[in-house]
């Protein structure tokens, strides 16, 4: 019986090499990359695309892919013998952003893509590429934050308001442009990328156990699912093994983030609502969980709790059991809240049919998270591809298929209940054993880890030398995806009173995307 | 929507006591880290720096004779330290770390050739504007945060401050859409490239006079990402700073306690290389 990896390689004249059970590596050439990958989005789903450049090499394209029913991922590469290749985006739009970025970040062409642009570099010099290794004079740059972003739509009476990048209240940095017929949106223009970091390019050539530090700062509330997912990758790189303990403490936290993530979301709306107890009852809840973190690990955002092969922390029992006793009261405390959230009609009504996203189009655009299961995309990379102790706990993925404001909420509230239901079987059969103390034992190598974030599957690709460096960090976190859709969202018969409802519904990290 | 207000009176009051008095154990979270110079041998001190992973522990030197330079504004306590040499680096529950000069979050020991220097003073003197500003904003102050490149981690702790737990709407503090009517501008994040002329302009357009407060080792040191290619900061270079609130993020009390010591309303309590202070 073949796997259907197996099975779909063979169908497309693939050669597969697997590294473990999990990840079935095969190389094309460039004449054909197109092709291969158009033709097996047809049945598998294109989760990343991203590039290779270091100097004195030919660049590489990798493709990353989840085919149905196989817990493994399929990753296919070429080699460029040039700086450009024949662009997916025609035929596979939810290419577009990754060819765009590779063109910004590394400068390889993709012939024929319809939509080029820049995505984080705004009023930069031409041909200038930060993965290149190349670097700009210091200095402030050309910036107009008010002439920068063009609006897409004009005519008679369409009026444009514009929005950040700095914005009201404790906010993200990103900037919206809204073109409005008087009380609709008929259009958002938005541009990210004024948070970029090139924590990447950072990356390269320090030690995988320093880049652990630089992942948990990839983005603050999803620190441990992203640094999870980069551990996880160099685990799988070096082949190091982790003990029951850690797997399950590492689960337990995981789950733990996904808790506050989603009383801080549910907090949110109900902020964009104008409900404020809701808002405070929430905000006490998040307040909480984010202390039981800072107690269960010395720090509130779980950063500093993972290292290559293991956990650097402890649960101790006197710690998982005061976590049950508060667990048990938080979900007493969030399902009362959800019955009156669910009974109050100005919150309700407000949702309903707000930012509708339907399931055609997530699916075109393989939308990730709470996000995609709220327009019927039935995927969760923790029951897909069992990772950590997920696969020794019962859980449900919640989803619905109404794709609007409301859908959202309904599938992080019921993403919630799971998470108190994960944590409960946890502390249920916690294994107490012995921990090997080994240090990691570094070889050359690459590979995969993958996470399920509060906003959905992160994917970090890694690449070490034989000293444990890094020699590239590939990240794409799930704000990577779902931003693409998001100005869809907005357009799609709303008004501008419904934007704070709409942006809050999405949970979506602007950190995360601009990295 | 009567039981909305049910549900909020049955809750009764949560918030917290601080400032008036100390912090309760409940509210007690790693701040920042402090250092014990007499728990660290000159070898030891090696080692620590190249344990951490941003420029917060950086020696120079042999055993023989050398120097070692803390810093708390980098820290961003990551655990390294404080999990190999417990007996010297300690992590600060207590959340009031924030201090008005930057020095107050450095020391340097040498050992060999020199002494440790004499500890700075403890007062730091406020200037002017600081006065000028201290007095018009003794009881209601409006602040203006810009996201200057941060992970969202400061974010998330500065909507916290809002939640009944801190609740900074009691100590007469807001914070405001517009810089017009702004008091303070609250940067977090490491100011990259593409925020310092967002940043800047924000800054303008605030009325004198104003205040600065850093918060977080990235907006204090740039903290992961010092020496990147698109920082423009530490926020210090860009503008003058009246108050660095350490931190990766800070707690949200630790933040209340920066804007509190930029208004006068708080006073320092936290030294890089303090002896454990007497408590709360």
């Amino acid at each position: 019986m073949r796997r259907p990896i197996d099975r779909l390689a063979l169908e497309m004249d693939l050669g597969v090499t697997w590294q473990g059970e999990e990840e079935a590596c095969a190389v094309c050439g460039e004449e054909v990359f197109r092709d291969r990958i158009t033709a097996l989005a047809a049945s598998a789903t294109l989760s990343d695309l991203f590039a290779t450049t270091r100097s004195g090499e030919e660049p590489t394209l990798t493709a990353v892919l989840q085919v149905e029913d196989d817990p493994g991922w399929l990753l296919v590469s070429t080699k460029l013998p040039g700086s450009a290749f024949s662009a997916l985006t025609p035929q596979l739009h939810l290419a577009s952003w990754y060819e765009r970025e590779i063109l910004e970040m590394h400068g390889l062409m993709p012939v024929g893509h319809p939509g080029l642009g820049p995505l984080r570099l705004h009023q930069w010099p031409e041909n200038h590429h930060p993965m290149r290794g190349q670097h700009l004079e210091t200095g402030p740059l050309p910036h107009s934050a008010h002439t920068a972003v063009r609006p897409s739509v004009s005519g008679q009476g369409v009026f444009q308001l514009p929005l950040g990048p700095v914005r009201s209240g404790p906010q993200e940095s990103a900037e919206f442009l809204f073109s409005s017929g008087g009380e609709d949106i008929v259009e958002v223009d938005l541009r990210l990328g004024f948070k970029y970091r090139a924590i990447e390019q950072l990356a390269e050539g320090q030690p995988a156990e320093s880049v652990i530090h630089l992942a948990e700062r990839l983005a603050g509330t999803s620190s441990f699912a992203n640094t999870l997912a980069f551990t996880r990758a160099v685990e799988r790189s070096i082949g190091a093994t982790v003990s029951p303990t850690d797997q399950h403490a590492r689960t337990l936290l995981a789950e733990l983030e996904r808790l506050y993530n989603h009383f801080g979301m549910i907090g949110r709306l109900a902020e964009a609502t104008g409900l404020l107890v809701a808002v405070a009852q929430y905000g006490m809840l998040k307040e909480e969980v984010l202390r039981a973190g800072g107690r269960l690990t010395g720090h509130r955002y779980l950063r500093g709790a993972l290292r290559v092969g293991g956990m650097e922390i402890v649960l101790s029992p006197v710690d998982r059991e005061r976590l049950r006793a508060e667990l048990a009261d938080w979900s007493q405390r969030a399902a009362r809240l959800n019955r009156l959230l669910e009974q109050t009609s100005t919150f309700i009504d407000r949702l309903d049919t707000t930012a509708t996203l339907l399931p055609d189009y997530a699916v075109e655009h393989r939308l990730v998270g709470p996000v995609g299961r709220a327009s019927g995309i039935d995927r969760d990379v923790r029951r897909d591809h069992p990772y950590a102790a997920y696969s020794s706990v019962e859980f449900d993925v919640p989803t619905v298929s109404d794709g609007d404001a409301e859908a959202r909420f309904q599938v992080h509230a019921a993403e919630l209940r799971q998470s108190l239901r994960i944590i409960r079987q946890l502390l249920g059969g916690w294994p107490d054993q012995e921990r090997p103390e080994d240090p990691p034992r570094w070889s050359a190598g690459s590979a995969l880890g993958w996470a399920e974030a509060p906003g959905g599957e992160a994917l970090h690709w890694v690449e070490l030398d034989q000293n444990g460096r890094v020699l590239r960090w590939r990240a794409r976190p799930p704000a990577l995806v779902n931003w693409h859709t998001f100005a869809h969202a907005c357009g799609s018969g709303n008004n501008l009173t419904d934007y704070p409802v709409i942006e809050a519904s999405f949970a979506i990290s602007v950190a995360e995307f601009d990295r | 929507m009567s039981r909305w207000i049910a549900k909020g009176l049955a809750t009764g009051l949560r918030t917290t006591r601080f400032p008036d008095s100390g912090v309760s154990g409940e509210e007690q979270a790693p701040s920042a880290v402090r250092l014990r110079w007499q728990g660290l041998s000159p070898g030891q001190a090696l080692q620590a720096a190249s344990l951490c992973p941003t420029a917060a522990i950086e020696a120079s030197g042999t055993e023989e004779a050398g120097e070692l330079r803390f810093d708390a504004g980098a820290c961003i306590l990551c655990g390294r330290c404080t999990r190999q040499f417990p007996q010297a680096f300690t992590r600060v529950a207590d959340p009031r770390v924030a201090v008005q000069s930057r020095d107050h979050l450095r020391s340097t020991l040498r050992w060999g050739a020199g002494q440790k220097p004499a500890p700075a003073s403890l007062s730091a003197a406020a200037s002017a504007v600081q006065l000028a500003a201290q007095h018009l904003f003794r009881r209601s102050l409006h602040i203006r945060h810009v996201d200057a490149g941060s992970c969202n981690g400061c974010e998330s702790e500065l909507q916290m401050l809002s939640a009944p737990y801190a609740d900074l709407h009691r100590l007469g503090l807001f914070f405001t859409p517009t810089p017009r009517h702004a008091d303070v501008l609250l940067v977090t994040g490491v100011v990259t490239r593409n925020m310092e002329e967002p940043l800047r302009e924000t800054y303008q357009a605030m009325p004198q006079p104003k205040l600065v407060i850093a918060a977080g080792a990235c907006a204090i040191s740039c903290g992961s990402f010092a020496g990147g290619p698109m920082t423009a900061g530490p926020l210090d270079r860009l503008l003058q700073v009246d108050a660095y609130v350490p931190g990766c993020p800070p707690t949200p009390q630790a933040i209340l306690h920066g804007l509190l010591l930029a208004l006068g309303r708080a006073t320092e309590r936290y030294r890089a290389d303090q002896e454990e202070s007497g408590g709360a």
